[in-house]
């Protein structure tokens, strides 16, 4: 696989947009084992991707890895221009330009959920107090829970609880939003509530990089699939050619298995 | 069967309406009292002999034990030769040891301090329904029962003839006298038999009809518990609330207005040196008058509490409020210790131009490091005023020169501020906050530090504190007040990802945990002195206080850490992921839910700071323990009396510490709120 091989399933508008994530050739180990396996690909602005694959696969890891809450240890990674190295100053930059919704929420359970919102745009961006509560109720409008700011998290539904992650990492105005599984710690009749307020987001023009095993969202959504297993890009594409004429006997065979 | 059909119906009704108020549980009759004992303390009910022979055997057993205990107890505390005289003579000195009576009106102004700052807290908390009914009945049926029994089960009190003597019989009944040689003869000087001699007592009819008193208050219980639990019935009982804190404000309203109608008796010491005795009369006035006015003060302040409570601005008043406690321990031990003799010269000329040069410059440097896009410049500046600090510590330790104490810890300070600075880095308000934050810090700082070097008119009997009560309330504080910040800040290293911090933490940690107390009292009261440096002295009270703030520390440090160790990685995955900084994510994130995990093992810590500074004693301080066993023992008139004394001291100390450890359950209750 590379970049040139990736790209050229992408339209000709979207070879023209600027590069946000750049993912060059990047490794990973836990210990021996190798988790990254040279994974090479390019995000465009307002491109949303749907990461696919096994547990296993390395998606997740390769996700966390773009904003270093994984240190990868070989290629490179680029983000809306500015590498990830070890200096902490490239690090804050990206960081505050990325947002990211985990699985399990991670919302602080000891403040409401209003204060969860506003933490970081008043600490991190230094927004007056009055102006982050305003943002934050108005994200919460967006979600569509603007009853709950004044609850803790607990008091919350898992899908309300994700809906505030959401919100809580667009306070930050992020130009780039990473999912890392966020339905999977949900029940089924939540689920709908969460995707609902990603694809709103995704019609938005937000770039957005997904991992997920909902198909029906990937299928809708996604400008493109990339399909992962053992810790390689198998395969990438749009959703049409993924899912009804895919190439690789691997991705073939997954999607027997989940279809 | 219909047990089954309400349920279900309250099931329904919780469903539907899940944001209207909880269903109440059904009225549900308690079982018959002869069908609970037998249940619950003879194992019938089970269907099994063998249950019915345990349960019984094991309630005999251990419900025999527990009345002898108990009866033991009561026989000592009503004894005629108990001593008691001897703490409530001495109940002064146990509590401040012979503190100069004409500058008593001073400690009645810290108790004054507590009794506004408890009521306005009380005021302003937040309390739940208070007890129910049930309880309440609950209660008062145990303390009635616990009375009633008391009264049975305690001995008939000795017979004394008129001239107040104990009166002895042998074992056949026939009385005994005492001859010229104070030994026991019979009325007809025959000697008497050695053995078989035993004090006289009254029948047990005139034991019980001697208890009246006590008989009508455990009935009365008995019967108000009674009337609550059968004119309610179930549901009500369990719903109807009385609010605790007025309920415990009349308590102690009720206690003390007896010292204006019950006779209490007043003992004093007489100007000569001697004690006087004075039972069946009322208290002191200067006993009665002062409490009177600390009760008034108390509800006052309650009253105030409840009314600021509800007023716009209440945030603001509650952060005073708790600052305000924290000063209180400062204030006043210095109002209790210090009759300043103030050196005007020495504050025009030293003082105040110190407190200006820091206040003032301190403030324009913080101003300037918070400056928007300053970057590197400002961390570097922090750190060179870090190393000045040190370099001021380390001047003094080998004596290159001079610097007044307080000049070397307000470099410090400003040091450690200076680190915080880029956390404030933003508009003008948010740089404000920190300025304003040191020139606040640092003139309470100074203010403190001049107000105690300043010579007090003030004599007390231990060179530099009083004593008694007073120094284990002292210590216990100052200890908490001091080694929670140094605890939390050892968690911190201990976790931190800096191995120079880690190991430094990890030593000091495992050494004082590894140490026993007692051994490092000794070592700070004996030793420390040594090692300082020359003009450098500690008096014996601060040494004892370090050296509790320091072991104490050790194990505050653990639990934080514990408490730390109980958040999930993903806490610290969304912090990073939002962009946190590193103090950010710790002040904000990481040690308010670490410290609320470890509630109760911290509350335990102080429980046992608290109950452990009673090893003062041994180190020389003339603490409460030391109060009751050796000084009120070594007055003439109550050579050897040590018995009442320490109950009455073990009393003391377990109301402090049940108080602490109720307050913490409260506190769990209360922060329980968004737990996940």
């Amino acid at each position: 696989m590379s970049i040139s091989d990736a790209t050229t399933a992408v339209s000709e508008e979207m070879a023209s947009r600027a590069d946000m994530i750049v993912s060059d050739g990047v490794d990973k180990w836990y210990g021996d084992f190798q988790a990254l396996k040279g994974v090479t690909a390019t995000i465009k602005e307002r491109e949303v991707v749907v990461v696919l694959g096994p547990s296993g696969s390395g998606k997740s890891t390769w996700i966390r890895c773009i904003n270093r809450l994984e240190q990868h240890q070989d290629g490179r990674i680029m983000v809306d221009g500015v590498e990830l190295t070890n200096d902490t100053r490239n690090i804050e930059k990206i960081r505050s330009e990325v947002g990211m919704v985990f699985q399990s929420f991670n919302l602080f359970p000891h403040i409401t959920v209003l204060d969860n919102i506003t933490l970081a745009p008043i600490w991190v961006r230094k927004k007056p107090r009055g102006e982050a509560e305003q943002l934050g109720r108005d994200l919460l409008e967006r979600v569509g829970i603007p009853e709950q700011a004044d609850k803790f998290p607990g008091q919350l539904s898992g899908g309300q609880q994700q809906r505030v992650a959401i919100a809580r990492a667009l306070a930050m105005e992020p130009r780039i939003m990473l999912f890392d599984e966020p339905t999977s710690a949900l029940d089924p009749e939540m689920i709908k509530e969460v995707l609902d307020v990603m694809k709103e987001l995704a019609r938005s023009g937000m770039t957005m990089m997904v991992v997920t095993h909902e198909m029906g969202f990937a299928r809708e959504v996604a400008d493109r699939i990339i399909f992962m297993e053992s810790g390689e890009i198998v395969e990438v594409g749009p959703p049409e050619h993924f899912f009804t004429n895919p190439t690789e006997d691997r991705t073939k065979l997954f999607l027997s298995q989940i279809l | 069967m219909s047990d089954l059909l309400s349920s279900e119906i309250d099931l329904e009704k919780v469903l539907a309406g899940a944001d209207e108020e909880l269903a109440v549980r059904p009225d549900e009759p308690s079982l018959p009292p002869l069908e609970w004992a037998g249940k619950n303390l003879f194992g019938t009910g089970q269907g099994s002999i063998g249950a019915i022979v345990r349960g019984t055997f094991l309630t005999v057993i251990f419900a025999g034990l527990a009345l002898l205990a108990y009866r033991a107890v009561l026989n000592f505390i009503f004894s005629e030769n108990a001593g008691w005289d001897s703490v409530r003579i001495n109940l002064r000195l146990l509590f401040t040891q012979a503190y100069p009576d004409e500058n008593y009106t001073r400690v009645w102004v810290t108790v004054g301090v507590v009794a506004v700052l408890a009521g306005l807290s009380l005021g302003m908390t937040k309390v739940g329904p208070g007890f129910s009914f049930k309880r309440i009945a609950t209660w008062l049926f145990s303390w009635g029962g616990l009375i009633v029994l008391g009264v049975l089960l305690r001995e008939p009190s000795v017979l004394t003839d008129s001239n107040g003597e104990t009166r002895f019989a042998d074992s056949r009944g026939v009385e005994l006298v005492r001859d010229t040689n104070n030994s026991l003869v019979y009325q007809n000087n025959d000697p008497a038999p050695s053995t078989g001699i035993s004090a006289l007592r009254e029948n047990f009819g005139a034991a019980m009809g001697d208890r009246l008193g006590w008989w009508i208050i455990g009935l009365a219980l008995l019967a108000i518990g009674a009337a609550i639990w059968f004119v309610l019935g179930d549901l009500r009982r369990r719903t109807t609330f009385v609010p605790a804190i007025p309920l415990a404000l009349a308590g102690i309203g009720l206690l003390v207005s007896t010292t204006w109608w019950y006779r209490w008796g007043h003992y004093t010491f007489t100007e000569e040196g001697g004690f006087e005795y004075g039972p069946g009369e009322l208290v002191a006035t200067s006993t009665r008058i002062p409490w009177t006015i600390m009760f008034v003060l108390l509800v006052v302040a309650y009253l105030g509490g409840r009314l600021l409570a509800r007023a716009t601005a209440s945030g603001p008043i509650r952060i005073g409020l708790s600052a305000a406690w924290l000063l209180a321990p400062f204030f006043t031990y210095y109002a209790i210790l210090r009759g300043p003799i103030m050196d005007w010269a020495h504050v025009v000329s030293t003082d105040l131009p110190l407190w200006v040069l820091f206040a003032g410059l301190g403030g324009a440097l913080l101003w300037l490091l918070t400056r928007p896009g300053l970057g590197e410049i400002g961390r570097i500046l922090a750190v060179v005023v870090l190393a000045a600090a040190a370099f001021t510590w380390v001047g003094a330790f080998f004596g290159w020169f001079s610097m007044l104490q307080k000049v070397r810890l307000s470099v410090l300070f400003l040091g450690l501020t200076a680190l915080l600075a880029p956390n404030f880095i933003g508009e003008a308000r948010q740089r404000m906050k920190l300025v304003v934050g040191w020139v606040g810090f640092i003139t309470i700082f100074h203010l403190l530090v001049t107000l105690i070097n300043t010579a007090s008119s003030i004599e007390t009997p231990s060179e530099d504190f009083a004593g008694g009560f007073m120094v284990t309330i002292y210590v216990a504080l100052f200890t908490m007040l001091f080694s929670f910040p140094l605890g939390v800040l050892l968690a911190l290293a201990r976790t931190s990802r800096m191995p120079l911090f880690r190991v430094m933490a990890t030593v000091y940690i495992e050494a004082f945990r590894g140490v026993p107390l007692i051994t490092m009292l000794f070592f700070f009261t004996v030793f420390v002195n040594i090692f300082l440096p020359g003009s450098m002295e500690l008096s014996l009270m601060a040494a004892v206080t370090i050296a509790f703030v320091l072991f104490s520390a050790a194990y505050l440090a653990e639990n934080v850490r514990g408490g730390m160790q109980a958040i999930r990685r993903g806490q610290y995955e969304a912090s990073d992921a939002l962009g946190l900084t590193t103090v950010q994510r710790t002040g904000f994130i990481v040690l308010p839910q670490a410290l609320r995990v470890s509630i109760p093992p911290l509350v335990g810590q102080t429980i046992a700071t608290f109950k452990e500074t009673s090893l003062l004693a041994i180190v020389g301080v003339f603490d409460f323990l030391r109060m009751a066993r050796d000084v009120v023992p070594a007055q003439t008139e109550f050579l050897g009396t040590r018995k009442p004394g320490l109950l009455f001291i073990s009393a003391v100390y377990f109301i402090g510490a049940y108080a602490m450890s109720k307050y913490s359950q409260r506190l769990e209750k209360k922060l329980g709120v968004g737990e996940r």
